[in-house]
């Protein structure tokens, strides 16, 4: 398998978007209609009170080669949440899946803290309406902290399998000063949760379900899981646990496993790799995969330099 | 007339007497019993003084009162039983209430763990920490919370009251439902929830609020304290206004409720048998009820002024309408 770039698809400064927002487009996550992709992303708006960012869901909706731009929302396709709730400073990302006519919206959100950065946990609406509009099942997570998944609980995604909904998602394990100083930086793992309903989730507490290839400072996020073939591929993006904002040796790239039995997944970045360029929108960082299929063909959406400041590309599988 | 007729024997222990311990400046706030051969012991939640920043840290410990003399303090802990969480957890800035149970050879502690957070002060979620030396000395069951926030519970989980009523594991507590901005000032509104376990460590939540609220919607609530007696369960629990309550005319109260299956509750504070005093250090509010019995005696620890920052106090029970108690 090879993944053959299609280039940036979405460069968000050329678009007027909900908020105010005018750059960043990131964790694109793929719905796909029958005469559309409708593309969610978080972009950033500025705080007024604090001059802090503040990340807000909008999508964008494309022809089925993912070659145009029909239509960019409006308004934000959730409002931030309430005051001391769970996802009042951001939604990044809102994954979204088909739930028989419904469409849930898997939220990680975003709360700021005092001793470290931020806190998340993952939050569930519901549209009725094909993904317009969403409405919360409650004002606090689904998922959340446990005895053995301590804090930042986030980057859920979802699909049902058999019946049973799966749930693949990222946990913190560790807060850690860099050696150099400055303020502590996070590590987190991907862990796996199953459910009857979407609602109620039984983790797997604390097991890390994918290897680490750079050792224990390495932080694995943006799980997405889709069957090719017989087997099923996770897609997801890793880094160092320090000095990964601007040192491109150290930055996101993305991991891959695969799995007979959505249990034991078995690493492989290079089957398929995407490969890392010397120049351009995504030589310095890869990250926030989404993968799905549309119209028999597998996608791979994902960010580019700083986290996906100037948008979205894509990938197709050959 | 009153359900109960309690007669106060006084506060019986005051931080500011215990002068070695830098963690423990003032309040011993929360009391909650483990009896022992010759001592009850009485865990509480204590405060170093506060940072520079005006912000406190709790720490949660314990006072032995001699079982023939509960007004006699025999030892103060000689250390927090359980250390604040590391960088980033849940319980980095406070373990504060505590309850505590029995379970086999271990006693189980579970508490509230503490973190700052920017838009309001605090979050709180429920942490376990068990203790295999009788009770001195606690360890966490994981860095993370056993009881976490829900779609229904979106933050401040504290309060924990651990019971066992026929082999079924009963968790009362208290869960937030808005922060109300009051003087510029969030301040949480807390009521009072239940959640059932086999074992303890899996939970199911009922998911409603026990106790209907009185004084006014905002009414805060606080310490459910559930025992069986004469045939039927009752819960007392301290509640509040939502705004100026530091003070007397809208601090902290004890009120009562009842029930027959630990679902449907019926409230009546004029039945809790307990209000302030005409002086003294219980004269502004009297909170965070705990009722235990020992040697044939039910008494009831709780907290008198600025919620317990000089100590708790006792009360003994006189009287109840019918006979004495057997659990089920």
């Amino acid at each position: 398998m090879r993944w053959k770039k299609l280039g940036r698809i979405f460069d968000p400064t050329q678009f007027a978007l909900p908020n105010g927002c005018t750059h960043f487009a990131q964790s694109p996550q793929a719905l796909v209609f029958d005469d559309r992709v409708r593309i969610y992303f978080s972009t950033r708006s500025l705080e007024a009170a604090t001059g802090k960012y503040l990340s807000q869901v909008a999508w964008a909706d494309f022809d089925k080669g993912l070659g145009r731009v029909l239509r960019v929302s409006s308004r934000a396709a959730l409002e931030l949440g309430g005051l001391g709730c769970f996802d009042e400073h951001g939604i990044f990302p809102l994954s979204p899946v088909r739930v028989d006519d419904a469409v849930y919206a898997y939220t990680t959100g975003w709360s700021r803290r005092v001793s470290v950065s931020v806190e998340t946990a993952i939050g569930l609406a519901i549209s009725r309406d094909g993904g317009e509009r969403f409405e919360r099942v409650g004002t606090g997570p689904v998922l959340a902290p446990s005895l053995r998944e301590p804090y930042l609980v986030g980057d859920g995604f979802v699909r049902r399998f058999g019946g049973r909904f799966h749930m693949w998602y990222i946990f913190g394990t560790r807060w850690k000063r860099p050696v150099s100083g400055g303020e502590p930086e996070r590590t987190y793992k991907i862990g796996h949760a199953v459910s009857d309903d979407g609602v109620a989730w039984e983790k797997e507490e604390g097991r890390q379900i994918v290897p680490d290839r750079l050792g224990p400072d390495e932080s694995q996020a943006l799980p997405t899981v889709l069957r090719i073939g017989d087997r099923w591929h996770m897609f997801f993006c890793y880094r160092q646990s320090f000095d990964f904002r601007s040192n491109r040796e150290r930055a996101y790239r993305i991991g891959h496993a695969s799995s007979g039995d959505l249990e034991i997944w078995e690493r492989a970045d290079d089957d398929p790799r995407l490969e890392v360029e010397d120049r351009g929108w995504d030589a310095d960082m890869m990250c926030y995969p989404n993968a799905f299929e549309c119209e028999g063909r597998v996608y791979l959406l994902y960010n580019g330099n700083q986290f996906g400041r100037y948008g979205f590309g894509a990938a197709v599988l050959e | 007339m009153a359900k109960f007729r309690w007669t106060k024997l006084g506060k019986v222990f005051t931080p500011q007497t215990v002068t070695d311990r830098p963690w423990l400046k003032e309040f011993a706030q929360a009391p909650a019993s483990l009896v022992l051969d010759e001592a009850v012991r009485i865990y509480f939640s204590c405060r170093p003084p506060p940072d520079a920043a005006g912000q406190y840290v709790s720490y949660s410990a314990w006072v032995d009162l001699d079982r023939r003399d509960l007004r006699r303090v025999k030892a103060v802990a000689e250390a927090p039983i359980l250390e604040l969480g590391e960088t980033g957890t849940f319980d980095e800035f406070g373990t504060y209430p505590v309850s505590v149970a029995r379970a086999g050879d271990e006693i189980r502690a579970y508490y509230g763990g503490w973190t700052r957070c920017e838009s309001v002060p605090f979050n709180v979620a429920i942490g376990l920490a068990t203790s295999a030396d009788g009770g001195r000395t606690f360890q966490r069951a994981g860095a993370g919370p056993l009881l976490s926030y829900t779609p229904d519970e979106p933050f401040v989980l504290s309060g924990p009251k651990i019971r066992r009523f026929a082999g079924t594991w009963y968790l009362f507590y208290i869960a937030g439902t808005k922060w109300k901005i009051v003087s510029g000032r969030p301040e949480p509104v807390y009521k009072i929830r239940m959640a059932t376990s086999p074992d303890g460590l899996r939970w199911t939540r009922h998911r409603r609020d026990l106790v209907e609220s009185r004084v006014e919607e905002d009414e805060a609530q606080a310490s459910p304290d559930v025992f069986w007696r004469d045939g039927r369960y009752h819960m007392l629990f301290c509640y509040r206004y939502s705004a100026d309550f530091r003070g007397k005319a809208r601090g902290y109260r004890i009120g009562y409720a009842s029930s027959t299956d630990l679902l449907e509750w019926s409230r009546d504070d004029t039945q809790a048998g307990i209000d302030v005093s005409d002086e003294g250090w219980d004269s502004e509010m009297v909170a965070y009820p705990h009722v235990f019995e020992v040697d044939g005696t039910v008494y009831l620890a709780y907290l008198g002024n600025q919620v317990g920052r000089h100590g708790f106090g006792l009360a003994r029970l006189d009287s109840t309408g019918a006979g004495g108690g057997r659990s089920p």
